[in-house]
């Protein structure tokens, strides 16, 4: 057990099962939104967990998750348009304070790679996870104006 | 009509695949684990797949 793997632990017992609680219980519109949550949350934990354990390669899984998720949320916020009309789902401070998490989890990591292709890659996956989440929130919460769905 | 393209839209279609390819070449050398002659061989083929990909993609969301 080290420091990496600590905070991978705090990140899965607070965030990971705050997510899963709020996509099991409660309306559909806050259902949606912790389902957004749970990739913002999940993904920091996997790329604090690969430097922890010391596996490049579980880096690659982050990608995946930071790449997938907002997809998947956009395709809820498609397929679920007709329940949330005129609802607007959104957790704009927590949306933020997830986003915040994972930049934080991001800079760290890339102060411990130091310069090089790892640490392009560590920014790549930082870019795709808070850029997607933002952008997939912002279409939950009707924010794209003439998109069907969005 | 006219179906010949004229030098200009070539120029362009060039230099947007050249930059797709360039930027995606560029993310598959940042994405693999060890850089070898066979990755790069591999990097350069998809990219250009890739490459034409996005333009189609790009061309099919641009409403012009």
């Amino acid at each position: 057990m080290n420091g990496w793997i600590l905070a991978a632990t705090v990140e899965l017992g607070g965030g990971g099962a705050a997510a899963l609680w709020g996509v099991t219980t409660g309306p559909t519109a806050r259902r949606v939104v912790a389902q957004n949550l749970t990739t913002a949350a999940l993904c920091p934990a996997l790329l604090l967990l690969a430097q922890g354990y010391g596996r490049p390669a579980y880096v690659d899984l982050a990608l995946l998750l930071a790449l997938l998720g907002p997809v998947g949320t956009l395709v809820f916020a498609r397929l679920l348009h007709e329940d949330l009309e005129g609802r607007r789902p959104s957790a704009w401070g927590l949306t933020y304070a997830v986003a915040g998490v994972g930049a934080a989890v991001v800079i760290a990591l890339c102060a411990v790679t130091g310069p090089g292709r790892a640490m392009v890659k560590l920014l790549v996956i930082g870019a795709l996870l808070i850029g997607g989440n933002l952008i997939a929130s912002r279409a939950l919460s009707g924010g794209f104006r003439g998109v069907l769905g969005g | 009509m006219r179906r010949r393209t004229t030098p200009r839209a070539v120029l362009l279609a060039t230099g947007e695949l050249l930059l797709w390819w360039g930027a995606l070449a560029l993310l598959w050398l940042v994405l693999i684990s060890t850089v070898d002659t066979l990755e790069r061989v591999v990097g350069a083929g998809v990219a250009a797949a890739g490459a034409l990909l996005a333009r189609a993609g790009r061309r099919a969301v641009t409403w012009r």
